[in-house]
């Protein structure tokens, strides 16, 4: 009997702390070294989450990384001064020329046309001799800059991109019209170094030296352009001096209104873009995690299902439940592991393909580099969500009920994991959605996505606890297949949760997204053109303004005209503070940021309404004052009272607001934020803005006939046809989406996966099932119908699901966001609902197609 | 047979142990009182369904009696929160289940190693190592369960149970799943190792037979201990 308490083992102390955990990882290693199996799609989940959030955030950080090393070839300089509708005095040229080198480099719209009168608005821009300063510019034939735009034999040279050749049907060395002066198209241009900072235009660039502008005659007071004047400093100057040089010219000259970019944020709107559309993609590639979140979830629970036995052993031989949960979930962290460092691998190395094969194609800087803090975010996403989706699952192994071990027990397990799983899972979500609002570009976005997120999840289960107490409450139907495919739907272990979850969040981005899609193209090629006037008339001169008119009504005939004038301001400050130093709303930020077109007015314009204030007398000769629309108003704070500085024409004017409308925008009237009192520029310089709408149906003929006319009597004038203008926008939308379209597409691909993961989860308890009825007598048929009932009914609920909440998004996307009218798609939505069907129905009847083939006794050995 | 305080293994006094919830809700121990001796082989026998196996459980604190006292090894189980009764199983409880219950991933001198490993020992694999030559499986160390007969696969379960040197060996119908045989060999060896190490041997079984070669047969009858004498 003593020999029993000798044997006791004196030296063992159970495994605490460090020990535990290097016992717990020693078993859980020795678990894997089984093989992934069961855990493909588990590991496909996470890697193309993973991947896709890296490949966004590695590609656009190459981009602004390689905007902001490349600064100083973007700018052209160190630093940028920008005037707006004037050169630059003598007193600031000298100032600056006593700085460094300076370039002068002037932007402006120019009619080109050919000897027949075909025209095309292009993007002109007037380079002297020095250009460029830095970078390089590629034209072919490959000549000198300067040889290709000079005089020769009285005539100058030009460069334009290849869309003007294609549009005016003319080859190099043919001549076109500017102005008043032929050029001879000398090559064509293929890159521009500062491409960027010159913003992007509607038309191609037409390129002409600074002495060739200035002999065509476009240049009129008030003529719409811009004057960059760029200082190269000496030598390799620091950020500080780069700053040193604004400061000072800031300081001289206050009263410049220039608009100032040094080669540190030499393309800030551009920037700005790609943080955008970055964030865009972000919250796409969280999707993909995030449904691969419910792939984790099932492989998790899979997992679980398997090792119960091996579980229970080990606890039976003395792990606690904890030991037994810490080891699975190393297990289940080790193999997220492997899916983010293989997702990682793909996301970083994506960029560098896409730049391999189509980088010569994009005007954009772009340079990937390795970024660890990207790589970090990445796999702190993978492994976040593999966490906050595998603990409910994994906190179950706490509990597994050795009794399973032995014959003829009943099981007793918990129905809820034990609260220090629940705060686990919880703390895991909270990091995760902390991680993507802390590091998105717009918070507030980023907040209603979690939460429409959450509450998809939310809506989803209850979906699923919905359709499976209904089945088990609907009669029985007589029919034998269709009793069992009802059955199967509610039964324990049915598929209905699994599948309506990833289903129905796959369908519902598609979906939504779709509707966004639809809609913006919808806004921009249908819905507009039957209220948009046909022509945009710019640079009219104030002196020929009467005469345009009349030559307008008299080749356009049935016409309406509306003629406002036009000028170019900027706002410098607000009650006093300076514009940069002003804390507008994110949706309103771009009315400070540069240079807008005003008007004057003395009467509210078509399509506004005075909602604030009072709009101004006829004849009305107090001090300045200006309306804005309320949006700009409400975004920048404004009160009726308030002051606001506006440089025009070199010249700053602080006025007061006097009023603020609504505008109904999408009239594609003229339409300006800020319109002031006639007094306010009195005697100014200025051009006018026409549009023409024809009263009576026209064709392509008329329209370019009218064009033409214009052009030929009014070289100088710019006209642009809306229906052009709207299908460069719609192109611009094209490519945006399809970059969409690609993300998106990575979620659904991630959607399909875990479905497919759900339906084959249920493959071995549904072979049990089917031999068992076999043996009592069923046939293959009855057995592939039920299944196909079973599968179109699922996706039937799942995709009706999808359909509402996915439109409910996209509603709420396109009217609350982008306050636009929302038309329902059909053809999309039955497409979509036709595409779940299907997807589900085949998947489903993949993964049981076997089943129908086995011969029952084999099983029945096994059972 | 009713041994003495200090030599006694397992006392289990008026058991009761319920199973399931609400409507579900099974009586299956009912005022269960029983004393095993030091050393003592106890078969316990009875129809499927009686409660053999939660009797078996209860005693390896696999189940909590809800009322009662089960103690084991002079250790009060009702006293111990579930980890300490992990830990308690660990050292003190080796436990043979019908369905050998390997772990496959793991090679035999890994699975005969784990519960070593869990309770801390430090030559883990040496013991384990001496376990398997002791059932005659020196040579199939690095075998996995899938690669092991049925009877060499409960003979890595046993080394398994003996590995601690537990006072307690419980097993669950040992031989239910092995050929006549095979199962008469691993009898052999059951009762050769519990001699060799003194431990108290409860098992549970269907086989009269193999309940006779205990020092003492105990049947249960619906959650009773039946008293009457077992027909030899």
């Amino acid at each position: 009997m003593q020999q029993s308490m000798k044997n006791l083992p004196s030296d063992m102390a159970p495994a605490k702390g460090l020990a535990s955990l290097s016992l717990m990882v020693r078993l859980a290693l020795r678990d894997l070294r089984g093989g992934l199996r069961g855990f493909g799609i588990f590991i496909a989940c996470i890697a193309i989450g993973v991947a896709s959030i890296t490949a966004v955030a590695v590609f656009s950080r190459g981009l602004t990384d390689g905007i902001s090393r490349e600064g100083r070839v973007i700018l052209g300089a160190d630093a940028a001064f920008v005037a707006i509708q004037r050169e630059a005095t003598a007193e600031e040229l000298a100032f600056l020329s006593s700085q460094g080198k300076v370039t002068p480099v002037a932007y402006l719209r120019l009619m080109a046309r050919t000897a027949d009168g075909t025209s095309v608005l292009s993007e002109g821009k007037a380079v002297d001799a020095n250009w460029p300063m830095h970078g390089r510019v590629i034209t072919e034939p490959a000549l000198p800059i300067s040889e290709l735009l000079a005089e020769k034999d009285g005539v100058f040279g030009a460069v334009a991109e290849a869309l003007l050749f294609t549009r005016l049907n003319v080859k190099v060395g043919d001549t076109v019209q500017v102005g008043e002066r032929s050029y001879a198209l000398r090559a064509m241009l293929i890159s521009e170094p500062d491409k960027l900072a010159g913003g992007l235009g509607f038309g191609p660039r037409l390129l002409v030296s600074d002495a060739g502008l200035r002999a065509s005659g476009v240049i009129q007071p008030g003529s719409l352009m811009r004057w960059s004047y760029r200082v190269t400093l000496p030598g390799t100057p620091d950020e500080s001096t780069v700053d040193a040089l604004i400061t000072q010219a800031k300081q001289r000259f206050p009263e410049a209104g220039w608009e100032v970019r040094s080669r540190m944020n030499a393309s800030p709107q551009f920037a700005r873009q790609i943080d955008r559309f970055t964030q865009f993609l972000t919250l796409i590639g969280l999707t993909a995690l995030m449904v691969g979140g419910v792939g984790v979830a099932n492989a998790t629970q899979g997992f679980v299902d398997r090792k119960r036995a091996d579980l229970a052993t080990l606890k039976s031989l003395g792990a606690t439940g904890g030991f037994v949960f810490g080891l699975s979930l190393i297990e289940v962290m080790s193999l997220a592991l492997i899916g983010s460092l293989i997702g990682l691998v793909i996301g970083s190395l994506l960029p560098w393909i896409v730049i391999s094969s189509f980088g010569h194609l994009l005007p954009l800087p772009l340079s990937p580099s390795v970024y660890p803090s990207e790589y970090i975010r990445g796999l702190a996403y993978g492994l976040l969500t593999a966490l906050a989706f595998s603990v409910p699952a994994l906190g179950r192994t706490h509990d597994v009920p050795v009794s399973a071990l032995f014959r003829d027990s009943i099981e007793t397990s918990r129905s809820w994991i034990r609260p220090r799983y629940m705060i686990l899972t919880l703390l895991a979500t909270i990091t995760l959605v902390t991680l993507a609002i802390l590091f998105s570009w717009d918070r507030r976005i980023a907040m209603i996505y979690v939460a429409s997120a959450a509450g998809a999840f939310i809506l989803l289960r209850g979906v699923a606890l919905l359709v499976m107490a209904a089945a088990r409450r609907m009669p029985r139907p007589a029919n034998t297949e269709a009793r069992l495919a009802l059955s199967n739907l509610h039964r324990p272990g049915a598929l209905t949760p699994s599948v309506t979850l990833s289903l129905g969040l796959g369908l519902t981005l598609l979906v939504a997204l779709g509707a966004i899609d639809s809609n913006l193209r919808n806004q921009l090629t249908t819905s507009l053109p039957a209220k948009a006037p046909s022509f945009f008339f710019v640079d009219i001169p104030n002196n020929d303004a009467d005469k345009f008119d009349a030559l307008l009504r008299e080749k356009g005939g049935d016409i309406s005209l509306e003629r406002v004038p036009m000028m170019r301001g900027r706002i410098v400050a607000i009650n006093g503070v300076s514009a940069e130093s002003y804390k507008a709303s994110d949706n309103v930020a771009w009315v400070l940021e540069g240079d807008r077109g005003i008007t004057y007015s003395e009467t509210i314009p078509k399509n506004s309404r005075v909602v604030q204030g009072a709009w101004w007398p006829s004849g009305y000769r107090g001090k300045p004052l200006v309306s804005m629309t309320k949006d700009v108003a409400d975004g920048l704070r404004l009160k009726i009272g308030d002051t606001i500085t506006v440089n025009v024409l070199g010249r700053n004017l602080t006025v007061e607001l006097a009023s603020i409308r609504s505008v109904e925008w999408r009239s594609v009237g003229i339409n300006f934020v800020m319109v002031f009192s006639p007094n306010t520029f009195a005697g100014a310089p200025h051009t006018h803005l026409a549009t023409l709408s024809f009263n009576k149906a026209t064709d392509a003929a008329q329209e370019a006939s009218l064009a033409r006319a214009v052009t030929l009597a009014y070289p100088a004038i710019s006209s642009v046809r809306v229906k052009d203008a709207l299908q460069a926008a719609s192109d611009l939308v094209a490519q945006l989406t399809m970059a969409m379209r690609g993300a998106s597409a990575i979620a659904i691909l991630s959607s399909i996966l875990v479905l497919a993961g759900a339906l084959a989860a249920g493959r071995t308890a549904r072979m049990k099932d089917a031999v068992v009825l076999k043996t009592l007598g069923a046939t293959r048929r009855q057995l592939f119908v039920s299944y196909l009932m079973e599968y179109a009914m699922l996706g039937t609920i799942t995709a009706c699901f999808g359909l509402l909440a996915g439109t409910a998004a996209g509603y709420g996307i396109v009217s609350q966001v982008m306050k636009l009218p929302f038309t329902m798609d059909w053809s999309l939505t039955i497409a979509s609902l036709i595409l779940a069907l299907f997807v589900t129905v085949v998947l489903g009847l993949l993964g049981t197609w076997r089943i129908l083939g086995e011969k029952p006794a084999q099983y029945l050995r096994e059972l | 047979m009713h041994p003495s305080a200090s030599a006694i293994a397992i006392d289990l006094k008026d058991v009761h142990l319920s199973l399931g919830q609400g409507v579900s809700r099974v009586h299956i121990l009912k005022g269960i009182s029983l004393s095993i001796g030091r050393g003592e082989a106890v078969g316990l026998v009875g129809p499927s369904g009686s409660g053999k196996s939660t009797l078996l459980m209860a005693m390896a604190g696999l189940e909590r009696a809800n009322s009662g006292d089960v103690i084991i090894d002079g250790q009060n189980l009702n006293t111990l929160n579930e980890d300490g009764l992990a830990r308690f199983r660990g050292k003190r409880i080796g436990i043979v289940f019908q369905s050998f219950h390997l772990i496959p991933t793991m090679t035999a001198l890994e699975n005969v190693a784990v519960p070593l490993e869990l309770g801390g020992a430090r030559d883990a694999f040496a013991r384990a190592k001496a376990e398997l030559e002791a059932v005659g499986l020196g040579e199939r160390l690095s075998h996995y369960p899938g690669q092991l007969s049925g009877g060499e696969q409960q003979r890595v379960a046993l080394a398994r149970a003996l590995a601690p040197d537990p006072a307690i060996l419980v097993a669950d119908e040992p031989t239910g799943n092995l050929d006549e045989g095979t199962g008469s060999q691993i009898v052999d060896l059951l009762f050769k190792l519990k001699s060799e190490r003194g431990a108290t041997l409860v098992l549970v079984t269907h086989d009269l037979g193999l309940a006779r070669r205990c020092d003492r047969m105990v049947r249960i009858r619906a959650g009773h201990l039946d008293l009457a004498p077992v027909a030899a």
